[in-house]
């Protein structure tokens, strides 16, 4: 509970926040930015900033608290230089006059920003039929195609905007799957989360297009803080996708988003992510941490969720994207592509919790190391008492480029039902020779022959991925590699 | 010094123990031992090694360290094994003589109790007790330092061979509760060769805390199978500390029927140049038993060749728990490793935890792992009820066939249809399984 002190200082913050942005419109995108440190007026001002209703303060406040008595987790294979948290500025958004109405109003330097990224929001948006909420550092400054996607009654906006207009649906959701004590990082999501995405499909809606999101870092010394809920009801459908791009950094980022997904009776949910923070260079200075909470909860028979990742970014990757089978019938998949070159560290896997009668769930991991890299899969299998015939599979690949690199396998299995059945297999492997050999001996070059024995590699999570994110992928993975052999 | 409760009893008792023949240089390593383990405490789920392991019937009482004085009846006939030539008997921790037949070892073989061991060659006792007693954390080692009084020993000079398998039969006899502290050695010299079968059985609900040291030396080979057939309330954990030299193999097999709640500790490094492992085992759990094994290989040498197998059979209440951590270090390149491990549960309250794990720093390897846990194969129990086989029995023909697949490993003969036998006795005990 916040302290009547609390919310005062609430108050005021509230009233010097309405009347900022008196500045008027300028070419450089200035961030206005909270002081760093974290405390309780951090967290007030972060709220106040985005007229957020009392109950959620007092939600993130609580949240505060449990972080204050958490430790940072140390149990990944992972090297972690301290991370000073009072250090970090927790809020930092664009300036801007007004909400922009359409693409025309949205900051050019923007607009040119996300170009240079290769992201032509507003040709993708005509051209892939992809409604794109942009989110840069951390308030969405563009949503396209919403009066399409409201007349199917789908509400796809930002997490502020959510906070807004849907409260109620926010306030029954929000920690629901990912509670806000749940683990070190997501505790600290939910005491400052900045925004993020929101979406509901509703009953029977099958969302005609893939909803998807763009994230970039880029004020200095700013962390991100997403919070992304997707809320499939009744027999819907919908496919989310996510994109991280981030331009070089010296410094390290900290990263702690927290994604949640709830998926009904007879809903599904996709969920890809394609994710390409800066690395660091080649030496492992800057680079991003990126600590995210990813979780899925099948609520209602016959529901599905599949998280689909390619991991190429990140100075250091922890993050288990994992699903929860309550209902009967339903189905977890995961399908993860994960690249470690030079020093970049990945903790990396998923976790798959059988509730439900019949549930069922696959793991298909592919992890990559080269350089120094370090790549650990780690996942767990519980199958409960009450989960009757649940099947589960899971196969993790690890490919070693070079003798520095690492790749590691932790998978636990935990059965509590003779009726179960679970497999796990896991292989490492170096590159194979003849494989190079008989690319090269074809005309090809090194590097284009190691792209394509990766791209083979990895093809069974890379199906997974719509297509334009595939196309993508397959260019990612071979920009990751660069310099790996020879 | 704070003392822990459930440490306290085991402080105490090394307090009073007398220990003034000892020579100087064990006394200070035992009492080294005990303070790791009064520090480290018992160990908690809360450490990755031990998250699966319900500790609570070892802290529930206190196991007081006595040994008996090797004079207990026994009939042997039981545990036995077929060809065998050379037998040590330990009743209670304690060499018992009467027992034992040494019969006629070869020049260059030595097989002896730790306790005369000490007396004729300290040395090689000084080889069984590691640095890792005083700092390590296996806080049971530690306490088995500090208390063993016996066990055995065999040591073989260089290009020794040993045809005949070595039997060491350590059995326990009915009483109060007490805890059996013994440390073996074996070392091998480069090119000897051994066959080596250790059975634990007995009765009562006593604590077994056993510790072996194994050293292979280039080219040596060994076969050691073991088979824990203690009493359901017993309570047994072994710590196996092997090192494997250059293109020595190493095969160890490892069948647990037995005890209320045991672990099997099992560490092996591979130290030389294609040196081979291959450590299997298997075990069949029912009632309210619990049984840990947890391996751990270490390839530190390139060139060597892991095969790994392990089996479960998990019944009633039971809880089976595999732990494998294969890891390769960044200059033993060309490692060939492979780890299995599968699980058959037969009931609605058995459970089975697994975690096979690979840690991999080098690149030019060959490792896998898998995992599968499961219920009987329905077509194949339909298949052989067509065949006109009573359902009892063809659930009993599957899960010995499950079980004896891990069997078909182990070398010599002799050892194989030893471990079948008994088995086929735990198989025959019961119907286990009911769903």
């Amino acid at each position: 509970m916040s302290s009547p002190a609390t919310v005062k200082n609430a108050e005021t913050l509230r009233e010097v926040a309405g009347e900022g942005y008196k500045y008027g419109f300028v070419t450089d995108i200035e961030s206005e930015s909270a002081p760093p440190g974290l405390n309780e007026d951090i967290i007030a001002f972060i709220s106040a900033k985005k007229h957020e209703p009392a109950w959620l303060l007092d939600w993130r406040i609580s949240a505060f608290k449990h972080w204050q008595r958490m430790e940072e987790p140390h149990w990944a294979k992972l090297r972690v230089a301290p991370i000073d948290y009072q250090a970090a500025t927790y809020y930092s958004a664009p300036k801007r006059q007004n909400a922009p109405k359409s693409l025309d109003e949205v900051d050019p330097e923007l607009l040119r920003t996300y170009e240079k990224l290769g992201i032509p929001l507003n040709e993708r948006a005509a051209l892939a039929g992809v409604a794109v909420d942009a989110v840069f550092d951390s308030v969405s400054v563009a949503t396209t195609f919403k009066a399409k996607l409201g007349e199917l009654g789908i509400i796809f906006c930002s997490f502020g905007e959510a906070v807004r207009e849907h409260g109620e649906l926010v306030r029954r959701y929000l920690g629901s799957v990912v509670p806000q004590g749940d683990n070190f990082f997501a505790a600290l999501n939910s005491a400052v989360f900045s925004d993020g995405s929101f979406v509901y499909v509703p009953p029977g809606v099958r969302c005609p297009m893939e909803l998807s999101t763009y994230f970039r870092i880029n004020a200095a010394k700013t962390g991100q803080f997403e919070r992304t809920l997707i809320i499939a009801d009744k027999g819907s459908y919908v496919s989310y996708l996510e994109g991280c791009t981030a331009p070089q950094r010296d410094e390290n980022q900290l990263h702690a988003a927290v994604v949640e997904l709830v998926a009904l009776e007879g809903a599904e949910i996709k969920y890809s992510t394609v994710q390409n923070w800066y690395p660091g260079d080649a030496e492992g200075r800057g680079g991003i941490y990126n600590f995210v909470t990813k979780r899925g909860a099948c609520r209602g028979a016959h529901s599905k969720i599949s998280w689909t990742q390619v991991e190429t970014g990140s100075a250091i990757t922890w993050k288990y994207p994992s699903c929860i089978l309550e209902g009967d019938n339903s189905v977890g998949e995961f399908y993860s592509v994960a690249i470690t070159n030079n020093l970049q560290q990945a903790d990396t896997g998923t976790k798959m919790i059988h509730l439900g009668r019949n549930t069922r769930s696959t793991i298909v991991s592919k992890g990559i190391s080269a350089g120094r890299g370090q790549n650990t899969y780690r996942g767990l299998v519980r199958i409960q008492p009450k989960a009757e015939n649940a099947r589960n599979y899971t196969q993790c690949d690890s490919l070693l480029i070079g003798h520095k690199c690492g790749a590691h396998t932790v998978p636990y299995i935990e059965v509590r039902n003779p009726s179960a059945r679970v497999e796990h297999e896991a292989t490492t492997s170096k590159i194979s020779e003849d494989q190079m050999f008989y690319c090269q001996q074809r005309g090809l070059s090194q590097e284009d022959a190691l792209s394509l024995i990766v791209n083979g590699f990895c093809k069974e999570v890379l199906k997974e991925l719509p297509m334009e994110f595939a196309v993508e992928a397959q260019k990612l993975l071979a920009v990751s590699l660069e310099g790996s052999v020879g | 010094m704070i003392v822990k409760a459930e440490t306290a009893p085991y402080v105490e008792a090394f307090a009073q123990r007398d220990g003034t023949d000892e020579p100087h240089w064990l006394a200070a390593r035992r009492a080294a031992a005990l303070a790791n383990f009064g520090d480290k405490g018992f160990p908690t789920r809360r450490q990755e090694a031990w998250r699966f392991t319900d500790l609570r019937p070892l802290q529930r009482a206190a196991f007081p360290p006595v040994s008996g004085d090797g004079s207990a009846p026994f009939a042997l006939d039981a545990y036995r094994c077929p060809g065998a030539t050379h037998r040590l008997v330990l009743v209670d921790g304690k060499v018992a003589p009467a027992l034992s037949d040494l019969g006629a070892l070869p020049e260059g073989a030595f097989l002896a109790s730790t306790a005369e061991t000490l007396a004729e060659a300290p040395d090689l006792v000084a080889a069984a007790l590691e640095e890792s007693d005083a700092q390590g954390n296996q806080p049971f080692a530690s306490l088995n330092a500090a208390f063993f009084t016996d066990g055995f020993v065999l040591a073989l000079e260089p290009e020794t061979v040993l045809e005949r398998p070595i039997e060491i039969l350590h059995l326990t006899s009915a009483g109060a509760p007490r805890s059996h502290h013994v440390r073996n050695l074996v070392r091998l010299g480069t090119g000897s060769r051994a066959v080596l079968l250790e059975t634990y059985a007995g009765a009562g609900a006593h604590w077994t805390n056993s510790v072996t040291a194994l050293h292979l030396r280039e080219g040596a080979a060994l076969h050691h199978a073991r088979l824990q057939d203690e009493s359901a309330e017993a309570l047994h954990f072994a710590v196996n500390r092997a090192h494997v030299g250059r293109q020595a193999r190493y095969r160890s097999f490892v069948l647990t029927l037995g005890g209320r709640l045991s672990r099997q500790d099992m560490l092996v490094r591979l130290d030389g140049e294609g040196a081979e492992l291959a450590l299997d085992g298997a075990y069949l759990l029912r009632g309210e038993q619990e049984a840990t094994n947890a391996t751990f290989v270490d390839h530190a040498a390139p060139g060597c060749t892991t095969r790994e197998l392990f089996k479960g059979v998990v019944a009633d209440r039971a809880h089976g728990v595999f732990l494998g951590s294969i890891s390769v270090r960044p200059e033993a390149q060309k490692t060939d490793a492979h780890q299995l491990n599968k699980n058959l549960l037969l009931s609605r309250r058995a459970t089975v935890d697994t975690k096979p794990e690979l840690e991999i720093l080098a690149d030019d390897v060959k490792c896998s792992h898998g995992a599968t846990v499961g219920d009987l194969d329905e077509a194949a129990l339909f298949y052989l009820r067509t065949r006109g086989i009573a359902e009892g029995e063809a659930r009993r023909m599957l899960i010995e066939a499950f079980a004896a697949d891990a069997l078909e490993r182990v070398e010599p003969a002799a050892l194989r249809a030893y471990l079948a036998h008994h088995l086929q006795a735990w198989l025959g005990r019961g119907e286990e399984g009911g769903r």
